[in-house]
């Protein structure tokens, strides 16, 4: 049986794409600051050589990580549970049952709206924090998949229903 | 909801409050360290400083602790128990029965006089919260104790059904109780002795405490004494510590594990014991999470194997710190781990088709390890300037690392067993160890995610790991093919979702 994989938006590509290019600009003005305030070591390592690496890093992550990155996102939505696909260097694929889900959240970051995208994160049980954040989704879509889902739950036909909130 | 009747706690627990306090110093005395270090460097000159701040410190806990006692509020309800408590930040909470984990009760030593008890009880929930209700008397903490565990209040017919179940099971109640030999070797296999040893052989080859200090006190005192049998004396007193120390420890799980008593009695299992301080803990079968198996070396020899049952544990999964307490049997014989494995619902250990890892697993450590040597072997020798001393002792490790990293391959073992005879139970566990046997057991159907997890590496060589999150922790499963691993993944989300039996 194989599922039907589903590509986050388009513009999930661009945010990433920027974000990326958010923390390479962080990183260039604390090199700036460093540069002028005295504390950069000219002698070791020449400024042209620092500015190219940054160069460099900043077009591998920007244009091909973050688009690698966006091509493994994927998620699915199967009767059973929510898969999740994600990672451009370690590819992790993860699977929640849907009865196991104890609440879900709807997450939007500024960078997040600006983009028109939102998260969608669902909880369980099991160890680790957030357990399963569907990145790059148009609120609409969020919305409704939330509200889906958490029907999907409360009309479980479990015998431990009340122990699912 | 009916009226509530509010209960303060007797007057005795104000001593209960005080030693809560007093833990909670210990434990987060570490943390206060630089505090510490503050107060005596403003301390040097005047000593009143210091005493000024214990004084303080004193009366604010007795304070603290009175006010406690007079601020603790407890109610009973038919399904829940009621708590207010707070001096100033009051608090109101409030805890189903049915969410309980595990409930525990606690004769402490100086509540033993008094007939009273400490009711602890682990709830489920993100916080993990642990409700304490000291100063109950001894009969109500057990019929709190039992309505906490009866079967939970669930719609219609389950209920008789269980309730018959139990009726017909209450004939095969088993009770065992451990004899103080086997609390002995208890004491032996859990020694915190050679953790410690471990811990401190480093600090102590660094002070030089026998040569500053023990041999010219030694001379001082005693005229006839030379050198040269210093060090037998040094010796002598040395491992003479350390045999005070590991009888130590075996006193200390003499005194916790006193008259240790399992009774099974249906789905409720429960533990006794204790010398001074006498505890109960007590869950039931549905909450069970996981069951770890350990056998160290020390275990091997005598042939004994510890147990534990882990229910859902948020707070232990999350902050990496195993609860205060767990259902631990620390002593189990092969002949009663059979009986036991029994009533866990654990299939036979004949039947565990343990499932090896794939060569290949073997090469990613072994390759760090066959590139890290040479290079240590010639910092050594260029750079240190060891000679061949340093490259023999480059090889040996070498060779030691890569032994271990074969035996823990060798060792490690994974297995989906099914226990065919009714109550049907499905499990996976994992098998781990260099030279101890840890087995890890863990109800399929409690899993709550499944990960299938691949770095470059892996994805070179064609694996994946499949990680398995329950609530009482995650466990890896590795080196399995990527199909294997992604099959395997669908198949049990299928087989969770489809099964709508309670899974706490």
């Amino acid at each position: 049986m194989s599922i039907a994989w589903l590509a986050p938006e388009p513009s999930y590509r661009s945010y990433l794409q920027v974000r990326s290019l958010i923390s390479m600009l962080i990183i260039a003005a604390i090199l700036i600051t460093s540069y002028f305030t005295g504390v950069y070591p000219k002698n070791v390592v020449p400024l042209w050589i620092a500015g190219l690496a940054w160069t460099l890093l900043t077009l591998f992550f920007s244009l091909f990580f973050a688009s690698r990155r966006f091509l493994f996102t994927a998620y699915a939505r199967t009767n059973e549970g929510v898969h999740l696909k994600q990672g451009a260097l370690f590819r992790r694929i993860r699977a929640v049952p849907l009865n196991r889900i104890q609440h879900v959240e709807y997450k939007q970051s500024f960078l997040e709206r600006l983009f028109g995208i939102a998260r969608l994160a669902m909880y369980t049980a099991g160890s680790g924090g957030a357990d399963l954040t569907i990145p790059g989704l148009l609120p609409d879509t969020a919305m409704q998949l939330k509200t889906e889902l958490l029907t999907t739950i409360a009309n479980e036909p479990d015998e431990g229903e009340s122990n699912h909130e | 909801m009916s009226e509530l009747t509010w209960q303060r706690t007797p007057l005795i627990t104000i001593a209960f409050f005080l030693f809560k306090q007093l833990k909670q110093l210990v434990t987060n005395i570490s943390n206060l360290i630089p505090a510490f270090a503050a107060i005596f460097v403003i301390g040097k000159d005047s000593v009143w400083v210091l005493f000024g701040l214990a004084g303080a410190y004193l009366l604010y806990v007795i304070i603290s602790a009175v006010l406690t006692q007079r601020f603790f509020l407890y109610a009973i309800a038919d399904d829940a128990v009621h708590l207010r408590t707070g001096i100033f930040n009051r608090k109101h909470l409030t805890l189903n029965y049915e969410r309980i984990q595990q409930a525990e009760i606690h004769q402490v030593w100086y509540f033993r006089p008094f007939k009273l008890t400490v009711l602890s009880v682990d709830s489920a929930g993100s916080a993990g919260k642990e409700v304490q209700i000291p100063g109950l008397k001894m009969e109500l903490a057990q019929d709190l104790r039992q309505r906490m565990l009866a079967e939970s209040v669930s719609p219609s017919g389950q209920r008789q059904e269980s309730a018959a179940a139990d009726t017909k099971e209450d004939a095969a109640r088993i009770t065992k109780h451990f004899p103080v030999a086997e609390i002995i070797r208890a004491g032996i296999i859990d020694n915190k002795l050679f953790v410690l040893l471990a811990v401190l052989i480093y600090p102590i080859s660094q002070l030089d405490l026998l040569e500053d200090y023990v041999v010219p006190w030694v001379q001082q005192h005693l005229a006839w004494f030379n050198s040269e049998s210093a060090w037998i004396i040094g010796a002598g007193i040395a491992v003479g510590s350390l045999a005070v120390l590991f009888l130590a420890a075996i006193a200390v799980s003499l005194l916790t594990y006193h008259d240790l008593t399992l009774t099974i009695e249906g789905e409720r299992f429960q533990a006794k014991s204790g010398a001074l301080s006498i505890r109960t803990l007590s869950f039931r079968y549905p909450k069970l999470q996981a069951v770890y198996v350990r056998r160290n070396l020390r275990a091997r020899l005598l042939q004994r194997s510890v147990v534990t049952v882990s229910q859902l544990q948020p707070r232990a999964a999350q902050g990496g710190n195993p609860a205060a307490q767990q259902f631990t049997l620390p002593v189990v014989d092969a002949a009663f781990f059979a009986e036991f494995r029994e009533q866990l619902r654990l299939p036979p250990a004949a039947e565990v088709n343990w499932q090896r890892l794939s060569p290949l697993a073997l090469l990613g450590s072994s390759l760090w390890l066959a590139l890290l040597a040479p290079v240590i072997a010639t910092l050594l020798f260029f750079a240190a300037e060891s000679g061949w001393p340093g490259i023999a002792a480059t090889l040996a490790g070498w060779i030691l690392m890569q032994t271990m990293v074969v035996l823990s391959w060798r060792n490690y073992g994974y297995s989906f067993v099914s226990r065919t005879t009714t109550p049907a139970e499905q499990w996976f566990v994992v098998r781990r160890g260099i030279f101890s046997r840890n087995e890890n057991w863990y109800p399929r159907r409690k899993v709550q995610q499944i990960d299938v997890q691949q770095g470059p590496w892996l994805r070179l060589l064609g694996f994946s790991h499949l990680i398995l999150h329950t609530a009482a922790g995650s466990e890896t499963l590795r080196y399995l093919p990527s199909e294997n691993a992604q099959s395997l993944q669908q198949q049990w989300v299928d087989e969770i979702a489809k099964n709508s039996h309670r899974w706490m």
